[in-house]
């Protein structure tokens, strides 16, 4: 990637390009505000040739500043160029060459629980609508935040909790992969993976799809703390729900299909079901094969 | 843990009163409608993912948000306010009571909560155990694992969003396990029973003797 990649070019992607577009739906002086919100995700952009996992990083990052007594930037965002120890989920392998996004955001939390339960959605949420304005217009976004391309995974997001040992203060560590111009994949994933320059059959500006990405997580982010400002005057639903679930809902292919889910689904998958929607929380709501419901909060779930 | 259990009068207890009760309590403030009287027979959650609510015991009104509250076990309605019916209520305010009968297991798991250090679920997700304590109690079996405190014990799990939850307590094995993976457990609610080693033998003669008195404790009922 482009060493030149900065937070302050970051700043001005997100003042010429991002605002503009969200101005198409949002009236000015909120989407201003929203993006206000989420300004710090990229604050701080800390960009290597090669890491072993950003999310390590990440933690290596906090441990240090906290050392220093010092605080840490809410929004510090590592990349790297190749990841040599990447890993999804589980035990999971994430194959992580260049051509890729790979990196990690730190948020230092001060959402309330009913909003930091919407990270992650926040995640894929952002990681789709970069695929979608970067040319595949068909992405979609299978629950929780997997991002997919023609049915194959194109993005996928972690999200890591953990208490600073001096401060106190509680991380969220945002990892983010997504598969932009690498196009070789191992053998036990060629069938399920895919990537933005495959698809688009032409390779992508990846500078350009990094900041296109954080502007996203930006505004998303932005969303949830938008959204809670909103809500805490009157501490009721209004009538139109979450603008971030909304969106969701935009974004997915879920609801409709059949499905076999489960908490590790590929090691162990527990049932089949059809998704109908996701809650107000993000919940997925189940239909079983005896016409009774469920709402799952956690576990992950396979097209059938 | 104290030594000097008193076997008799925990078993005593338990003849003379071998049910568990289950206080519901209005989860937020509301006008409240009862849906059935004392002395109903009511069902818990059911189905094979426990996603089969149970029998509806009142109804909830805040503003115009109406709320269906379940039974969450299996029972007898034994207590109901029914002066309350049609009122507003607080928040945690003590609507219904349910009574249902103790097995023998859970008998033996109450005792055994009364004299293990337990170790509760911080937030409702689904729990499993760090790779490092899953690897020890495949080697040798979860009452051979030792957990300190600081100790990385658990990933707790929900949407999507992973947390390391640190060991907090006596030092000890564990014991007990209360949760299965991929399973949603609610705060508060028991994931592990602790003991220090010492203590191990007096555990299992809590079993033994429960387990002994088990016909001559339902022989009376």
């Amino acid at each position: 990637m482009n060493s030149r990649l900065s937070a302050s070019r970051l700043r001005s992607y997100i003042k010429d390009v991002e605002l503009p577009v969200r101005t198409n739906v949002w009236p000015e002086p909120e989407a201003s505000l929203i993006l206000r919100f989420g300004a710090g995700i990229g604050s701080v952009l800390e960009h290597h040739a090669e890491l072993h996992r950003t999310m390590l990083q990440a933690r290596s990052h906090i441990s240090a500043i906290e050392r220093a007594d010092k605080s840490v930037v809410s929004g510090t965002t590592i990349l790297a160029d190749r990841l040599t120890g990447s890993k999804g989920r589980f035990t999971r392998h994430w194959h992580a060459p260049q051509g890729g996004l790979w990196g990690s955001t730190i948020y230092v939390n001060t959402l309330l629980p009913r909003s930091r339960l919407l990270l992650p959605v926040a995640a894929g949420i952002a990681g789709c609508e970069a695929v979608r304005e970067s040319g595949a217009q068909d992405a979609v976004i299978r629950w929780i935040n997997d991002v997919l391309i023609g049915g194959s995974k194109v993005g996928g997001f972690l999200a890591e909790s953990l208490t600073g040992a001096r401060s106190r203060e509680e991380y969220c560590l945002i990892g983010f992969g997504i598969n932009v111009n690498n196009e070789q994949f191992p053998e036990e994933i060629q069938a399920t993976a895919t990537s933005l320059g495959r698809h688009l059959g032409r390779p992508v500006d990846l500078e350009t799809f990094t900041y296109c990405f954080l502007a996203k997580l930006s505004w998303n982010i932005g969303l949830l703390h938008y959204y809670e400002e909103a809500l805490l005057p009157d501490l009721t639903p209004n009538g139109s729900g979450h603008p971030l679930i909304r969106r969701w809902r935009e974004l997915s292919d879920s609801p409709g299909k059949r499905v076999l889910f489960g908490f590790d689904v590929m090691a162990s998958p527990q049932y089949r079901a059809t998704v109908s929607s996701i809650t107000e929380d993000g919940g997925l709501q189940l239909v079983l094969e005896d016409g009774s419901e469920i709402t799952e909060y956690s576990g992950e779930i396979r097209y059938l | 843990m104290s030594s000097d259990i008193d076997f008799d009068e925990i078993l005593g207890k338990y003849r003379m009163d071998p049910y568990a009760y289950v206080d519901i309590c209005a989860p937020h403030t509301g006008v409240v409608n009862f849906k059935l009287d004392k002395g109903t027979a009511v069902d818990g959650v059911g189905g094979e993912w426990n996603h089969i609510p149970g029998t509806p015991l009142f109804q909830i009104t805040r503003e115009r948000n109406r709320r269906v509250v379940n039974a969450p076990i299996t029972g007898i309605v034994s207590k109901i306010e029914v002066e309350r019916d049609g009122q507003f209520v607080e928040a945690g305010e003590k609507l219904i009571t349910i009574r249902y009968p103790l097995k023998k297991k859970e008998i033996i798991e109450n005792i055994l909560k009364e004299v293990l250090y337990l170790f509760v679920a911080p937030e409702k997700a689904k729990y499993f155990f760090s790779l490092d304590i899953q690897s020890r109690i495949e080697k040798k079996g979860s009452r051979a694992v030792t957990i300190r405190q600081g100790d990385e014990i658990f990933t707790m799990s929900l949407m999507k969003r992973d947390t390391p939850v640190y060991y907090t307590g006596q030092e000890g094995v564990i014991h007990s396990i209360y949760f299965k993976p991929g399973v949603s457990i609610a705060q508060g609610e028991p994931l592990v029973g602790i003991c220090d080693e010492d203590t191990l033998p007096m555990i299992q003669k809590v079993i033994t003797r429960v387990k002994a008195e088990w016909d001559s404790l339902y022989s009376g009922m």
